[in-house]
């Protein structure tokens, strides 16, 4: 059984987790702490990828990304090189798809702090920027982590968006749920079964971790 | 109020009754769409039985037969799944339905003009699609094409695979990909006219056979729209869309 496609959805899980909170981070704290005339627009934005059917998110994508496209234009004049079919092409996918599943955990973890601490650190004097990296997120870590975990697994058992984006290019783009895909349509149902054995303690194990810190972050408020 | 919520209620309970109204469910390899949605207006015009067709890959379609989907035929995009079906004694004996052909298609008119081989040893393509070679039949078909003009290893870091061709035809249409290898049949959509395309006659004709569902409880209806599947009328939609 060829492995390379678990290791691509690992790299991918890591990669999303370890990228995503240079977008979320943001989107969360405006959205739990700003007031102002079309909050509830950028909140639905925010929240679009979450309700879209993944074929739509991706076949968007794949038109966005493609070498014609804004976006995919923009890269290939930066780069020269094509943006759909690549590896960082699956992974901008994977971070739009997961940015509400990334931003909601944050928020309701900003929105539980007691706002008496960030008073205190306005009347001591710190910046908005200080008060984020030295009150709001030592106090909303547990938050953060279970965003984090969220993330992590749902970018491992991710399929519809990267089937459209990725190609399925062995060593590249083809992660496990495609992999699977493929074994069960060539009738290789034991590699289909194997493979899906490997990729489901993990999510299980997230999911507990997810608990286990929601639990931790309910006891703190 | 309760009365709206009645109303609707009874109407969402009414709606799976008129989608399940079809007298026939046909497993449609996904590739015969276009003449596929031809034929069965035809059908029902000339005998009044309603034909319903579920539109996916073969393998797809495969598995789901296998764990007992309530299709009445199985018309697939190659000859061995029908054939696997037949010896488990799922399906009656199969037959072949339509030969397809591989294309060569781009939306660049310019690269469809040379021959396919020039187009690939020219490296003006930097993304080709090609159907999985794995399960896909017209994929199957383009390596063997590739490989007969020895061109496979040059075009090998090339290649996106999509899971179907249809996927491979959406790859090459949005130009995401440069080219494809697609059907000759996605050629007659109304984006693949406004591409261009050669025939790969290096490729091996695709032979897509059928089979009857031996589950079937509508034999009479399933035995008349297999003997229209080889009437003339079927037979001219078929060649319209690059059937032989």
């Amino acid at each position: 059984m060829d492995l390379y496609p678990l290791y691509i959805s690992a790299k991918l899980a890591v990669a999303t987790t370890l990228f995503i909170p240079v977008v979320a981070a943001p989107a969360a704290y405006i959205l739990a702490f700003c007031n102002f005339r079309g909050k509830s627009l950028i909140d639905a934005v925010v929240s679009l990828p979450m309700v879209l059917p993944p074929t739509v998110l991706g076949f968007g994508l794949l038109i966005v990304m493609g070498p014609k496209g804004p976006l995919g234009g923009f890269w290939r004049e930066l780069t020269g090189e094509r943006m759909v079919f690549s590896f960082s092409g699956v992974l901008l996918a994977s971070l739009v798809y997961n940015l509400p599943f990334a931003v909601q955990p944050m928020r309701a973890a900003f929105e539980k702090l007691d706002i008496r601490l960030l008073e205190n650190s306005a009347v001591l004097g710190l910046s908005s920027t200080a008060t984020f990296f030295r009150v709001v997120l030592p106090n909303s870590l547990p938050g953060l982590a279970a965003s984090a975990m969220l993330v992590f697994a749902h970018s491992l058992g991710e399929f519809g968006v990267i089937l459209m984006v990725g190609g399925s290019i062995p060593g590249s783009t083809k992660v496990a749920s495609i992999a699977i895909y493929e074994a069960v349509e060539a009738m290789r149902y034991d590699d289909a079964l194997y493979m899906s054995l490997a990729i489901i303690p993990v999510s299980f194990m997230a999911l507990l971790a997810i608990n286990r810190l929601n639990k931790i972050s309910r006891r703190r408020s | 109020m309760k009365r709206i919520y009645a109303l609707i209620i009874a109407f969402l309970l009414a709606l799976p009754m008129s989608a399940n109204a079809a007298d026939l469910l046909v497993a449609q390899a996904a590739n015969f769409m276009p003449a596929m949605q031809e034929i069965i207006p035809a059908f029902k015009k000339a005998t009044g039985i309603e034909v319903q067709a579920t539109y996916t890959s073969t393998g797809k379609l495969y598995a789901q037969i296998t764990n007992g989907a309530p299709f009445d035929l199985f018309l697939a995009a190659d000859e061995r799944r029908p054939k696997k079906l037949f010896d488990a004694g799922l399906a009656e004996k199969p037959f072949v339905y339509a030969k397809g052909k591989v294309v060569f298609w781009s939306m660049d008119k310019k690269l469809a003009e040379e021959s396919w081989q020039e187009a690939i040893k020219s490296k003006k393509l930097h993304k080709v699609a090609i159907a999985n070679v794995e399960t896909a039949p017209y994929g199957t078909a383009a390596m063997m094409a590739l490989k007969k003009e020895k061109l496979w290893d040059t075009v090998k870091p090339e290649l996106v695979y999509a899971q179907s061709i249809a996927q491979t035809f959406q790859f090459a249409s949005t130009g995401a990909a440069d080219a494809g290898f697609c059907a000759y049949s996605s050629v007659f959509t109304e984006v693949g006219k406004k591409g261009a395309f050669t025939v790969v006659k290096e490729a091996p004709p695709v032979i897509q056979a059928a089979c009857i569902l031996k589950s079937s409880k509508n034999k009479a209806a399933v035995e008349k729209f297999v003997t229209f599947l080889s009437s003339p009328e079927v037979i001219s939609i078929k060649k319209k869309y690059g059937y032989d």
